[in-house]
């Protein structure tokens, strides 16, 4: 009987949990702007939310000439868990921020080759991810 | 023990449900969306205008090549009387916008200030004129130690607008404001270009525009069949993408390295690029531009 009780607590609170958790992804985009290194002017702001996709994607324009990064802002320290993958318009790889099981939280590229770049957020695991990103430019 | 037990299916009926729901919304905005077309197109068009590169980029670039401002490649502020329709004030915001963002670079508080009173004028008539805290940013363009917060306050504000209108499905008006804005910032650079023929970064600035036009074409092509002033501003777009058709991107893709410093990782580019562009192709931009641009601003 007890367990019962339980079980039927747990289902309450879970689902509770599953409906209002709450990605202030919105927050974290923000938060991630003044955190572009000294001299890059902002360009982007994007939203890094799982909920229940397997990534998130953006894409941009880079021109050559320049300098562009991109970071990667969550709820903790850093950004453990949360991967930006970068590609160009023929979709080759162009960098990718887990490194040797380390989860690197900015990336600069200095751009040689114009074209249509895919941010890609994906996610190393099944748990539920939150975080912002920021894009800024210089030359 | 049975309403215990109808209370676990009642439990566990409604977690389901919930988990449903956004599959049921999901159903119901797309019946939605077959009736409004801005609705139903605003996934695609979004994705695409998030890619549009910021005019900023361009006014960086001139003045770190040692340009001088120009007040006179402008639009001037004089003109916003002219804007009585939303197409005009859409297309006119996203060119004022530029030219706030060239006069920002170029240090020229002056211009700024007006600038940014004719942008506050026309984004009140669009109803966006929430976005602009005017007496913040008259503070901020004064002041040119405070370059670095202008450029970001302007660039989130416009940020903003565009989230704003694909929010409340006017994305035709965002389309509008950043085909103005892209198309000011390609005639500001012609026009420099037009003064320094043998500089090889702007004529290759020029020609990257290509891809840029392909995107923003697609933008209008989904609003042709059922906006006259879009379809007539595709037909006018069609003209400059001749006038880009003989220029040649040439790309090529080597696998890039990297270092980690400071915790950043930092890419090396082996890839690269080259664009083919004549002389006779930058005139010819040119004057396809200014005659668009001509019939926006007028």
């Amino acid at each position: 009987m007890k367990k019962l009780f339980v079980f039927v607590f747990s289902v309450f609170v879970l689902s509770g949990f599953n409906a209002n958790a709450q990605c202030n992804a919105e927050t974290l985009s923000t938060q991630c702007i003044p955190k572009l290194a000294s001299g890059f002017n902002f360009l982007k702001s994007y939203k890094v939310e799982k909920a229940g996709k397997e990534y998130v994607e953006y894409s941009y324009v880079f021109t050559k000439g320049t300098q562009y990064m991109i970071n990667i802002c969550a709820p903790g320290q850093n950004s453990d868990g949360i991967i930006v993958t970068l590609e160009d318009s023929d979709r080759n790889k162009v960098a990718n921020s887990k490194v040797n099981e380390q989860y690197i939280s900015a990336i600069a590229y200095p751009c040689n080759k114009t074209g249509i770049y895919y941010i890609r957020y994906t996610f190393d695991d099944e748990a539920s991810y939150c975080g912002g990103s920021a894009l800024g430019f210089k030359r | 023990m049975r309403i215990l037990i109808a209370g676990l299916f009642f439990a566990l009926f409604m977690a389901c449900s919930s988990g449903n729901k956004s599959e049921d919304q999901a159903l119901v905005d797309a019946l939605d969306n077959t009736e409004m077309g801005d609705q139903a197109i605003s996934g695609e068009v979004s994705e695409i205008l998030h890619r549009i590169p910021s005019p900023l980029e361009i006014s960086v670039l001139l003045k770190q090549s040692g340009k001088k401002y120009n007040g006179a490649f402008l639009n001037s502020p004089d003109n916003l009387s002219r804007y009585n329709t939303n197409y005009k004030r859409a297309l006119n915001l996203g060119i004022y916008g530029t030219d706030l963002g060239y006069t920002n670079i170029y240090e020229q508080s002056q211009d700024g200030i007006k600038y940014m009173s004719t942008i506050k004028d026309l984004a009140n008539e669009l109803n966006i004129g929430q976005f602009f805290e005017m007496e913040t940013i008259a503070r901020l363009v004064s002041n040119s130690n405070n370059l670095d917060s202008l450029l970001l306050i302007t660039t989130q504000n416009f940020n903003a607008i565009n989230h704003y209108l694909q929010s409340q499905n006017r994305s035709h008006l965002s389309v509008l404001f950043l085909t103005g804005g892209w198309l000011e910032a390609l005639h500001i650079t012609c026009e420099v270009a037009k003064s320094n023929p043998d500089n090889a970064q702007l004529k290759e600035a020029i020609g990257g525009q290509k891809i840029i036009l392909e995107n923003i074409m697609h933008l209008l092509s989904f609003y042709k069949d059922n906006d006259k002033n879009m379809a007539s501003l595709l037909a006018e777009m069609e003209g400059l993408k001749q006038s880009f058709d003989k220029v040649i991107i040439t790309s090529v893709y080597k696998p890039s390295t990297f270092q980690v410093v400071d915790g950043v990782m930092i890419i090396k580019d082996n890839s690269s690029s080259t664009v083919e562009i004549t002389q006779g192709d930058i005139d010819n931009i040119r004057t396809s531009t200014q005659n668009i641009r001509t019939k926006i601003i007028s």
